[in-house]
Parts: C-alpha cells; structure tokens; sequence
C-alpha cells in the first residue's frame, strides 16, 4: 500500500532520516513512534510530499510518487496545530479538499454533511474553527482529510495539544472511526500510549533511524535494543556478564545472581536487564526464591488503580514496582522484591 | 487549472509560484531590494558625484564651504537639538509608558490617545504648535497668559519632543510590558521599597526599549526641516533648512548634495559609535 | 500611616503629570481644529458662537480643493503600489533563505531612516537624470518609496506569526501553490496588507519636507499649501484645510488598526 525506500533527508550538513524502509499494507494503523527530533515529522511530511527527500523512493499503491507534488498524491492529512482554514466555515473547510478534488457541487455537499455526521458534528457546519473546541477542531480536521477517500491518512500529533482524558477519549473515537472507514493510517507521536494502544504496528525512531518495527506486543515485550526498552515503558534496569551455572545462564548484579530465561546465551556477554514493573512481586518479609532483592521504598505513587513503588537496591540501583493501590506499606520500609526469570528482558 | 485570464490571477499566480519555490522567495525580496536600491539607495549615493566639481582643479570646493561657520553652526545645532529633544522626549516617554504599562485604569484609550498624533501629519502639529506659543494667539487670547517662546531654541524643541513623543513611547511600551509582574511583586516581596524596585528592576529591564526610542528620536529629531522651519527663526537653522535652502533658494545642487553627504557621514559616524556601546541590530529589533 | 500618606501624594503628583504629558500631546492639535470654527479672521477659539465659514471659503477656493485632489490621487496610487510592492518583499524576506538576511532587510526600511530632505533632493536630481516628470510620475514613485517600509514592516510581522499548516493542508488537500496562495494565504494575510497601504496612504497624505521637492506648478499637495500659507499669515482657512487633512488620515489609520486587529 504504502512502501518507504530507504528514504533519507539531510538538511544542509544535518541528517534528519537516514535510510528508513518500511512498508505499510492495506487498512493498517501503524504508528511512527519516536522522541522530538527523532525525524517522525520529516518522514510523514516526506510521504504527503511538502519534503522533497535526499535520496529513497516513496511509493503509494504501486506508483512511485516521490516526484509528485502534493496536490497530485491523493493523501489525506491532519496536523497537530489543526490547520483548519480560519476565514472559513466548519463546511467550508470540508467542501475545499472536495473541491479540489473534483467532486461536483451536489457531490461536495452531500460529503460535506457525511463527513459531518462520521465525526459526530452535524450542527457544526456553519461555524469558524475559532470558535470550536481543540477536541472538536481535531474532528473537523479529521472529517476534512477523510472527506475525499484519500489512499492513506497521516496524522500528525493530532492529539498532542489535547488534555489527558480527552486524549483518551479521542483515542478510542480515531480507532472506531479508522475502523469505519477501514482508511490505511500512519500516525506520527511521541507519547507511547498513543502507540501502544492504537496500532497495529509501531515504528520506533530515534535519530532518524529505525529502531524496530513491530506489534505493540513485540515492542514492550520484547524490544529489540536499550533504546527501545528505555523509551517504551518502565523498567528496572541491570547490567553484567553472562556466565552459565548448572546449565542456566546468570547474571551476577553486585553480589546478586539474576538468573536469565534463556540459557542458551553465550558466556562472558555484557549484556543489559530490564524487568518490567508489574512484573516485580513486593513482600515485606523475603520469600527465599531466585532473583530476589532487598531494598528501602524510596517513594510511593498512588496512580488510583495502582500504587508505583520505587526502591533503593543494596547495590543502590533504583528498582520500579507495580502494586495494588494503597498498599500497606510506608516510605523507608524495608521490602523484598522478586521477579520470575522468564520475565527477564536480555539485551 | 493553471490557466490564468485576468491581471489579479496572473499575480496570484506569479506569488503562488513563489510561494512552491518556482520562483524562489529570494527572487521577492530580490524585487523588493531592487525598487528600494533603484529609487531609494541609488539616488543618495548619486548625491556623491553631485557634491564633486568634476572636471574642475578644485572638486571638493563645496566640501570647503561646508567647513564655514555658519555651515558648522548648523550641524553643532542639529546634533544639540536631536540630543536635547531626546533627553527631554525619553523622560516625557518614560512617565507615559510607565503609566500605561502599571497602571489597571482605561490603558486602550489611553493608548489610542498616544498613537493618534502620530496618524496626523507633522504640519499639521507644528502649526497647532505655533498657535499655542503664538504672543496673538488663541490661547494668548483665551488665558491672557502670552510667552515670547516663538521663534526660539525652547519653541523648536518643544516642537520636535512633541512630534515624536509618540515614536518613544511604542518602544519604551513595549519593553516595560514585557517585564513579568512576577519579578516586580518578587522585588516587593523580598523588602525593595517602591522606588528601590523602580531603579533596580524596572529601569533596568526596559533599558533596551530606552535606547531604542532615544535612537529613533535622536535620528527624527537632528534631520527635522519642518520643526525649526515652523518654531524656529533665523538662528534655529538646523541642517536640513540648510540643504532645502541650498537647493531650492540658491539652486546649488553640488552645495546640497555635499552638506545631504557630509550630514549622512556623521550621523552613519555616530550610529557606529553608538554601535560599540550597545548592538544596533538588537536595538532595531526593540523598535 | 506617613508612608501611606506619601504613598498617595506620589500618585496625586504623578496622575497630575500624566495629565499634563497628555495634555502637551494633544493641546496643539485640539487647538488646530478648535480654531477652525472661529468667526473671526484669525485663529481664535470660538466664544460667541461657532461659524463654518472657513470651510466655505475652503470650498471656494480653486487652489485648495486641487491641492486636495492631487494629494488624493498621489497618496492612493502610491498606497497601492507600496501595498503590492511591500507585501512581495515581505514574503520574500520571511520565506526566503539567504546569508545575511536580517542586515540586507534594514536596506528595505532606509527610506523612513534617511531625512526626507536628504531623500527629496536626491529624488528630484535623480528622476530629472532618468527624466521622469516632475509632478504626479515624481509624486507617485517618491511617496511610494517613503510608505513602503511601513507596508513591509506590517506584512512581515503579519507572515511571521502565519502558520504555515495551512498552505500544508491545502496542498494536501489537493490545491497547487496558486490556488493555495488564493484561496488560502492571501485571504488571511489580505487584512495586513489592506492595513499597510491605509498607514502608506497616511504617510504620503501627511508627507511635505521630501515632497517640497517634487511637486511642480500645479501639482501641490495639501501639506505643501499649508506651509505656504503659514509663511504668508495666518488665516482660519489653514486650520479648516488642516482639519481636512486631519479627518481623512485618522479614518483611513483607524480602518487600518481595526483591520490588523481582526
């Protein structure tokens, strides 16, 4: 549907993407997931076409359009400042990409009043942007780009400027709607819930390369490198070298054997652990298992359905936990903290 | 789509090419500086062969004259009159702004009231001027009250500080709006008196401001014609009624054109002097 | 106790200062157009009646009202020209890449740097040398240099804080550059630019010292009849041309302010 060829852009000296290929197929939701400057932003403005890329191809449905202005690419497009044509209406801002699409005049108001009703906006029709709200102008932009059956929607930060339960409604509401629509998407974020919870694959970026790409799954569970590990989620972290022990590879953290999933890893590796928070098990007497810490609780964070513990290790390394919510414990209390060996991240 | 009829559409065009890079953006500002540098840039700096005797054994003899008392007198007194008249403008601008910037009362009227002069042109306000100090004049008239300031040094600057009081305080303004209440109700809070927080928080804050109002009215001021022109008499000549003179009264271009370059040498002199103490393109961005 | 006292003398003293800065400010122009109703024949503020009589000589008077129809003629014109002029710089300073691009743009804002004297004798040598008339083509082309930094300055600030998402989206949207610039940016920044050339035409309508230089026979503007008017005596039909002059600039700078406002 969508094919990224090694696509690189350089900015005078600077390189912003170097060599990115990925592809996406036909009504998927896949999701660029990466820090600020990471280049997200250049790539989705490199596929609609407003960054003439370096070097790489860029193809759509077969066709190579890496030479194509934008107006010829048949994309649809929603940005995180909403773009919404200010000296316009709700309707008219709809009818423009119709317009220049070809449709003709009765065509045009009939989209404009479907698009209306698919992001629930039937009374909104006459109104200027200013005077919406930002979640409602999100939609507007959104029924905007979708007016047209474009052959891919790119989503810019759409969701960025919005607060913490609005974005989680508008979450759930693009989901339902991209399924409607069964429109192919490639939406572009930092935020990694964003990406978690609505894709079906996450491109992880970071300094205008690729990190992996993968199921959400894939990508919390098993990340393909520490910058992948450190950026999506949580984790206590812990390093060392592989030796073996009654044919299971362990790790020795200061004293403290870690005992790894796999041991089929190679002795002597430097290798990096991360544990997952709720994966760690909190006790405040020992529970005498394998891969059991002492620590000191050093901060507890009630989050409403949970409690987040931090802990200082005897190694004074700091070590995350999830427990149920108001636990029964206090800061400074003395506790135990344990995870199961097939847990253990290996990178 | 791309077929253009009207001259409007050919415009639009030609911008919304532009706009793509067809045309580049510096193609623009490459019109833009072309017209300024055709009919603005070029002439002055034909003024320099103008002021020169070509052809002559003596081509800067109009540069000798300039170099004559009274050509001298009134250079000195442009710069005396654009530095006094900033002194007094600045203060005048600083309590305005001050007022407009601290104070909770109909600060929008007030500043329509400020602005408002400036949209009226100079004449206009240097005649309003001259009635007002005129010994006959109508508020002699009214009040009884009659000063002999007319046709004085006191009239002209009176004149130029209130025709560009108005350009001083945009910037003084804007500065002195610009400092977080937050750092004024801090200095209050850690025990600075209302005059210790004026001096040594708000003064200093607002200093660019200061500097960028006091150099637009210093230049405005030092190469105003129509300040001593109106106010002034015979001994208020200040540099430009010398050049008008020159041109229109005595028809000597090549004397105009030398004392037009020889007044744009100093005052470019001064900027650069002024340039070392405080940055001129961070002071032009206060403006 | 004595501190508030202090306190509220300061602001006593300085409310009464703030009063008399306005009233240097204003008194002189509200002197100017108070004078103009007078009865008498000279400029006096009315006690026994106002009479209109002065802009009925105004009315009658053949050189007055040609002064006023050449000043509107040159101040419109040259208003446009700087618009157009004005707005294309200002795109191509703000959107363009080159080295050195802050310095080169105080190039574009000399012409209100420069005394005007300087520039008009420079104007008038230099249009003789291209033989360009004297009158209206030397008005025109003298009043649109010396408004057009104001256009610039208007407009740059306006494309400065423009977001430029939205040229985005409509060419996302299926609109080449032309028909994006307008249906799109010339819409939005067409306020701006309509505000520049009202402050270019208050510049050129209120303009004398470079334009003494460039009128010929026939071709005075208001500003130029005044001053010779002044140098001849006063008269309350300098005051009526002056309230004139006064009414058209501050409608047309209002118009302006509310336009870049919105």
């Amino acid at each position: 549907m969508l094919e990224v060829d090694s696509f690189t852009k350089y900015y005078g000296e600077l390189c912003a993407v170097e060599d990115l290929s990925f592809r996406i197929e036909e009504g998927e939701f896949v999701t660029l997931l990466g820090p600020s400057g990471c280049g997200k932003s250049t790539t989705l403005h490199a596929i609609a076409g407003l960054v003439e890329p370096t070097d790489g191809r860029i193809r759509l449905r077969g066709t190579d359009v890496t030479d194509l202005p934008p107006e010829k690419r048949n994309i649809g497009m929603a940005f995180q400042s909403t773009a919404l044509f200010p000296h316009m209406t709700v309707r008219e801002n709809i009818a423009y990409g119709l317009k220049m699409h070809g449709y003709s005049a009765a065509d045009v108001e009939d989209r404009v009043e479907e698009s209306l009703e698919l992001v629930d906006m039937p009374d909104h029709g006459d109104h200027k942007p200013g005077e919406l709200s930002g979640g409602q102008q999100q939609r507007v932009s959104l029924a905007r780009s979708l007016a047209y059956e474009p052959d891919i929607l790119l989503l810019d930060e759409p969701l960025t400027g919005l607060d913490r339960v609005l974005r989680e409604e508008m979450r759930g509401w693009l989901n339902r709607i991209q399924r409607e629509v069964n429109v192919t998407t490639l939406y572009v974020t930092h935020d990694q819930e964003d990406a978690l919870s609505m894709s079906d694959t996450v491109v992880v970026l970071n300094d205008g390369q690729a990190q992996q790409i993968d199921s959400p799954e894939r990508i919390y569970e098993s990340p393909a490198n520490p910058f992948v590990a450190e950026f999506v989620g949580k984790s206590t972290q812990f390093t060392g070298t592989v030796t073996h022990e009654n044919g299971q590879a362990v790790v020795y953290n200061d004293e403290k054997r870690i005992t790894l999933p796999d041991s089929s890893i190679d002795d002597d590796q430097s290798v990096s652990l991360y544990v997952r928070p709720e994966d760690i098990e909190v006790s405040p007497e020992p529970m005498g298992a394998e891969n059991e810490f002492r620590g000191i609780i050093t901060d507890i964070a009630n989050l409403g359905n949970r409690a987040e513990l931090s802990a200082t290790l005897e190694d004074g390394s700091t070590a995350l936990a999830h427990t149920t919510r108001f636990p029964d414990i206090d800061v400074d209390d003395d506790i135990f903290l344990r995870f199961p060996a097939e847990r253990v991240i290996v990178l | 789509m791309s077929v253009q009829r009207g001259g409007l559409g050919r415009v639009t065009h030609i911008i919304g090419e532009g706009l793509e890079g067809r045309i580049a953006n510096r193609h623009l500002a490459l019109f833009g500086l072309g017209f300024v540098g055709l009919f603005f840039v070029l002439p002055i700096l034909l003024l320099i062969p103008e002021s020169l005797n070509l052809g002559s054994t003596t081509p800067f003899e109009s540069y000798r004259r300039v170099a004559n008392g009274i050509y001298v007198d009134a250079f000195v007194r442009s710069f005396l009159y654009g530095f006094v008249t900033t002194v007094v403008t600045l203060a005048l601008a600083y309590m305005l702004s001050y007022f407009l910037a601290f104070s909770t009362e109909r600060v929008r009227t007030a500043m329509i009231l400020i602005i408002v002069p400036l949209w009226i042109a100079y004449i206009v306000r240097y005649f309003g001027i001259l009635l007002f100090l005129s010994p006959a004049g109508p508020l002699a008239d009214l009040t009884g009250f009659e000063t002999d300031l007319l046709f004085t040094t006191p009239a002209v600057i009176i004149g130029l500080a209130n025709v560009y009081l108005p350009f001083a305080v945009l910037p003084i303004y804007n500065s002195l709006n610009a400092i977080d209440e937050e750092l004024v109700n801090a200095s209050r809070v850690l025990g600075a008196g209302k005059w210790r927080t004026i001096t040594k928080v708000i003064f200093p804050l607002s200093l660019p401001g200061l500097v960028a109002a006091g150099l637009i009215v210093f230049i405005l001021a030092a190469g105003s014609f129509l300040g001593p022109a109106v106010l002034g008499g015979p001994n208020q000549t200040m540099i430009a009624n010398v050049i008008a003179q020159a041109f229109l009264d005595n028809f000597n271009i090549q004397f105009a054109s030398a004392l037009a370059i020889v007044y744009t040498v100093l005052l470019v002199g001064l900027l650069l002097v002024f340039n070392t103490l405080f940055d001129l393109q961070e002071v032009l961005g206060n403006i | 106790m004595s501190t508030r006292t202090t306190t509220k003398l300061e602001g006593v003293t300085f409310r009464a200062l703030i009063t008399l800065v306005f009233a240097f400010l204003l008194l002189p122009v509200l002197i100017v157009v108070l004078t103009s109703f007078t009865q008498q024949n000279f400029p006096a503020i009315p006690q026994e009646g106002v009479s209109l009589k002065w802009y009925q000589e105004l009315l009658a008077d053949q050189r007055l009202l040609n002064a006023l129809t050449v000043s509107l003629i040159v101040s419109t014109v040259s208003a446009i020209l700087s618009a157009i002029i004005g707005t294309i710089a200002a795109i191509g300073f703000v959107r363009g890449e080159f080295p050195y691009k802050e310095q080169i743009s105080t190039v574009m804002l000399l012409p209100m740097i420069i005394s005007p004297v300087i520039t008009g004798i420079a104007l008038v040598r230099y249009f003789s040398t291209i033989q360009l008339p004297s009158g209206f083509p030397a008005l025109i082309l003298g009043h649109t240099v010396l408004s057009l930094p104001y256009v610039f300055l208007l407009v740059r600030s306006e494309l400065l804080t423009y977001d430029r998402d939205l040229e985005r989206a409509s060419r996302v949207l299926g609109a080449d550059p032309a028909t994006t610039f307008r249906h799109v940016t010339g819409p939005i920044i067409s306020p701006a630019i309509l505000a520049g050339a009202f402050i270019a035409f208050v510049v050129s309508f209120g303009e004398f010292t470079a334009t003494q230089f460039l009128i010929s026979p026939g071709t005075s503007t208001v500003p130029v009849v005044i001053y010779t008017m002044l140098r001849t005596g006063l008269t309350p039909t300098i005051n009526a041309l002056s309230v004139v002059l006064i009414v058209v600039m501050l409608v047309l700078a209002l118009s302006s302010r509310k336009l870049s406002s919105t």
